[in-house]
């Protein structure tokens, strides 16, 4: 089955159209990364499929579910990491965990909680402030956040925004460990990156598609060429 | 990717997440999601006493500019005439500067991203958000009216009817704390969104104030009659806690929403 199904998502703020009839589906497991010029369209896309802003016009289906019809469904499903942590600065990192927990209605949180904390090597902070965190660790208990309710469809909104590149590195490992099961919908900026993590790729322009295709049918060269001249050049 | 076995090093945490170890998840009552809610915004405030402080300075503020001004009058002004009206002047400036602020750590981080990502029904966090704006200014209240009856009320007293006050001050911060917490939300994301809430919510919540106002004046001075005159003002800013409560409770996620 696949794990999301787009069919020509169209979504306007008044008379300007973020996105423009955008469909494409995504097997199971698979990892999409989502490329294209501020502006494109990338963010209000992951928006849509998440649940947290309505197609103008198209449907979403994320594992079977209707968005639209059964939106609840829909969130139990999947995670959300962005650029934002989403955490509350002046709560703990254990308050923060344990509200997620409570929230989604996960039994023994508890041991949850802690689970996901040695994971992301933040335990011995678990009783400090967020705002205390910085940037990386931060982004750390923000994906502990994000996979607490075990989430079969992960979204990554930037995720790389902010880090500085050990930060990045241990982000890239937790990520590629918690991989195992789950799709992945990244929207990046960086080429190589989010290149080398993808199982398909998905480039926007001016809220159109421009090119979506699974990753072993594109060599790398090619599609920097082709996403420069497209993209770029203002084409699409 | 590499199976557990394939790395002996990785630890036992790490191996659950990896390897989506069954976590148990059961959808939660909508007593349990209020329950959390209004927990996280008490924590919250216990980490930072952000509201109760700036609010409770901001009334004491208030009570001594009062005493500067009423002080210029000597004993020409009948302050238990003008009690109930100044009361309810502090209650309500110092319920708009608590209320500018009980939504903004939620827009900070993407915190309401998170929240609207929690499936649920949304309209819980009107009424978590409405209960924990309440507990605060019942708190404010509790250290504001005290200090206003020994200031300004301390020689002249109040009528023997003047504990019926308290119930003036619940129904009425109910009221605010409802069509506040409503307004916030819908101003928070607006330039400019303190004036703009003072402007919304002041015409708003007329209706309310004059009700209280009549009420607390009544009961303060004791008067004949007085016991009608609290009991209309006190069914009209009951209907309109009732009334603009189920408004509140049915557009908030809409509201929410955009």
């Amino acid at each position: 089955m696949d794990a999301i199904v787009a069919k020509r998502i169209s979504k306007t703020f008044g008379r300007r159209k973020a996105l423009d009839r955008v469909s494409f589906s995504l097997p199971e497991g698979a990892f999409l990364s989502i490329f294209g010029p501020n502006g494109a369209g990338k963010s209000t896309l992951l928006r849509v499929l998440s649940t947290l802003a309505r197609p103008t016009e198209g449907s979403v289906k994320v594992a079977g579910i209707d968005a639209k019809e059964h939106p609840d469904q829909v969130r139990e499903r999947i995670g959300l990491i962005s650029h934002q942590s989403m955490l509350y600065g002046d709560l703990t990192a254990y308050e923060n965990l344990m509200f997620v927990a409570r929230m989604y209605g996960i039994q023994d949180a508890e041991a949850r909680v802690r689970t996901l904390l040695k994971a992301v090597e933040l335990d011995h902070r678990r009783y400090d402030l967020v705002r205390t965190f910085s940037r990386g660790m931060t982004q750390r208990l923000s994906i502990a956040r994000a996979f607490l309710h075990d989430p079969s469809v992960v979204f990554l909104d930037e995720p790389y925004a902010g880090l500085d590149p050990h930060a990045v590195e241990i982000f890239d490992d937790l990520i590629g460990r918690m991989r195992e099961g789950r799709t992945f919908v990244m929207v990046s900026h960086d080429l190589q990156k989010g290149f080398d993590a993808a199982s398909h790729v998905l480039v926007l322009a001016k809220g159109r598609t421009v090119l979506f295709e699974a990753r072993e049918n594109v060599d790398f060269e090619e599609f920097s060429r082709l996403y420069h001249d497209t993209v770029g050049m203002g084409v699409a | 990717m590499k199976g557990v076995a394939e790395q002996p090093e990785a630890t036992l945490q790490e191996a659950e997440v990896r390897t989506g170890a069954p976590v148990s998840v059961r959808r939660p009552s909508t007593w349990a999601h209020y329950r959390a809610l209004v927990k996280k915004d008490l924590l919250h405030e216990m980490h930072t006493r952000d509201m109760l402080t700036s609010m409770g300075l901001y009334a004491l503020l208030v009570l001594v500019v009062y005493g500067a001004a009423l002080a210029q009058a000597g004993t020409s002004l009948d302050i238990q005439q003008m009690a109930g009206g100044l009361l309810w002047a502090v209650v309500l400036f110092t319920s708009l500067l608590g209320l500018n602020r009980s939504f903004s750590h939620e827009t900070a981080d993407g915190c309401l991203d998170g929240l609207m990502l929690v499936p649920m029904d949304r309209s819980v966090l009107f009424l978590s958000k409405a209960t924990a704006n309440l507990v605060f200014l019942l708190i404010v209240e509790v250290i504001v009216v005290p200090l206003f009856f020994f200031f300004f009320l301390g020689t002249v007293g109040a009528a023997p009817s003047w504990p019926l006050l308290l119930a003036v001050l619940a129904v009425g911060t109910v009221g605010i704390a409802g069509v506040g917490t409503l307004l916030s939300t819908i101003t928070v994301n607006t330039r400019g969104r303190d004036v703009m809430l003072a402007v919304l919510f002041i015409p708003l919540s007329f209706p309310l104030l004059w009700s209280c106002v009549s009420a607390a004046t009544a009961v303060l001075i004791g008067a004949e009659g007085f016991m009608d005159t609290f009991t209309m003002s006190m069914a009209l800013a009951g209907g309109y806690d009732v009334v603009m409560i189920l408004v509140s409770w049915v557009l908030y996620d809409f509201v929410v929403s955009a």
